[in-house]
């Protein structure tokens, strides 16, 4: 997948995603599960850091799910 | 959260952090209300086999919570790093000698050995600030500064992010920048990309410090799908320009006939390389894309946590990352998450696990396996448990392995794939307290 695609890839997502989640979702009596510390999309944040950290490191990719870490001259 | 008051082991920490980061208004509001900030700590241990790369590191992340859902985050890191790693040069059956990064001294490897520079050794400290607070009743705004410092690289950066709430808070859109500016002085200097390493005491080579810009840039939404179901897209950009070269690493110049490193003539009575290196080096500029999705999701206690992300860049770069997370619960109050990551992505065009002699040198060329072909596995379990007054542990412990997939047309006489990549064996280690 090239560049340019991706890009419009992207945002074809995001386009069909917002309008088609107007219809998903709870209501706000409904989030007992979705409020618990474990359904955090990221529950441990030190540890994700860490990760991004390690993988930042020792491979030739970083981010996604945040920023692309970085922050050192790792070997 | 219910919290436990009068903490005065929190408190301490509070103040012990705020002082270390200087911020007076922290302090000020610390005052009044001590007993609500959170701690995240963490120690970490990762180590390669055979004698190469082992880190220990400290972490605490606090986090204050004030009225109207504004907050403060201070994060502090401590890297203490040791051990040695790939210099780039290929495994030959002869006894190798290299210069040293500082170039008042050489190591020797023996025959067969793969080239490692032990004189690896640094301590990183690495310090974050962040606040965020809503705007109006839908928005979220934040702002955040990091800043890390080890021997021969300094960081500093800015972020910033956005975040509006659709759909009776169902959906959210968010926008994130942060820009970096990182600088690298090498132990002994830069080296010329490209250019060959020298004897002992012959820095002719080397020039000053150099510098980089990073600026990422990403945009994500977040849907509530069911009551149990949660799923985040997200795309990112990142755009690094300047020093993009690794300083420490070189590539062995070989026979094009048999593939082993060509020898270099000595001088007699001078210490230097027993044969011919070049140093890396890299194009000044770097765009990376990805494109993320995370989907959480609870089924009757245990949740589920699966992740894609597939990433590209203007170096020929692709990669897939698949990462699952299992949370399982034992008892009422502890868990077991067991966790699989599999990564993979092909190599840069520039990658070149050695350059044989005889061709033009190339505009650029790196042999670091970072930027080869790879696979790379992550296998582990995590198992947490909740004590009295809501702190909570966690240990962890993961193995992580790189297999190389150098192409064939890469390989040159009679390299073998084992020659020229070194395959890569490690352990995570993590202690986790949550108070």
């Amino acid at each position: 997948m090239n560049e340019r695609m991706l890009r419009a890839a992207s945002a074809l997502v995001l386009a069909a995603a917002l309008d088609g989640c107007a219809g998903l979702g709870v209501a706000a009596w409904d989030r007992d599960v979705l409020a618990r510390d474990d359904m955090q999309l990221t529950p441990d944040p030190v540890e994700a850091a860490l990760d991004e950290h390690i993988y930042f490191s020792k491979e030739a990719s970083s981010g996604g799910r945040g920023f692309g870490g970085g922050g050192c001259g790792c070997n | 959260m219910t919290k436990q008051h009068g903490s005065g082991l929190s408190a301490t920490l509070a103040t012990a952090t705020c002082t270390l980061l200087g911020t007076a208004a922290a302090n000020a509001v610390l005052a009044e209300e001590a007993d609500d900030w959170d701690f995240d700590t963490a120690l970490l241990y990762y180590g390669e086999s055979d004698g190469r790369v082992q880190d220990a590191s400290l972490n605490v992340l606090a986090n204050r919570q004030f009225t109207d859902d504004r907050s403060l985050s201070l994060g502090l890191t401590v890297d203490a790093l040791t051990g040695a790693t790939p210099n780039g040069a290929i495994r030959i059956g002869e006894a190798q000698t290299f210069t040293r990064p500082s170039g008042n001294a050489a190591y020797d490897i023996a025959p067969g050995g793969l080239p490692l520079d032990d004189t690896f050794l640094d301590t990183r400290y690495a310090l974050t600030a962040g606040w965020k607070q809503p705007l109006g009743r839908l928005n979220t705004f934040g702002v955040g500064v990091s800043a890390s410092s080890e021997y021969d690289y300094t960081h500093a950066g800015f972020n910033t992010q956005f975040a509006r709430d659709f759909n009776d808070r169902n959906t959210t859109l968010s926008a994130a920048l942060a820009i970096a500016r990182d600088e690298i002085d090498p132990v002994g200097g830069t080296p010329l990309e490209l250019s060959p390493m020298l004897d002992v005491g012959d820095l002719s080579n080397r020039r000053g410090a150099e510098s980089k810009e990073v600026v990422d840039v990403v945009f994500g939404l977040t849907q509530v799908i069911s009551r149990n179901t949660l799923v985040q897209v997200n795309y990112s950009w990142s755009d690094a320009s300047g020093y993009l070269t690794d300083p420490y690493k070189v590539l062995s110049v070989v026979d094009p006939e048999t593939g082993v490193t060509l020898p270099r003539a000595v001088t007699p009575e001078v210490v230097g390389p027993s044969h011919a290196f070049l140093y890396e080096g890299r194009p000044e500029e770097r765009s990376k894309q990805s494109l993320y999705g995370q989907v959480r999701h609870y089924m009757n206690g245990k949740v589920l946590d699966v992740s894609y992300r597939y990433m590209t860049d203007d170096w020929d770069i692709d990669s897939h990352t698949v990462d699952t997370h299992l949370r399982w619960p034992v008892g009422t109050a502890s868990y077991l998450e067991p966790h699989l990551r599999f990564y993979a992505q092909t190599e840069a065009s520039f990658y070149s696990p050695s350059l044989p002699a005889g061709i033009p040198i190339p505009a650029f060329a790196s042999s670091d396996y970072r930027l080869g072909r790879f696979q790379a596995l992550t296998a582990g379990v995590k198992y947490g448990w909740r004590m009295r007054g809501d702190h909570e542990m966690s240990v962890r412990l993961e193995w992580y392995q790189q297999r190389g997939d150098v192409p064939a047309d890469m390989l040159v006489g009679g390299q073998s794939a084992a020659d020229v990549y070194p395959d890569l064996d490690a352990v995570i280690a993590q202690f986790s307290y949550r108070f």
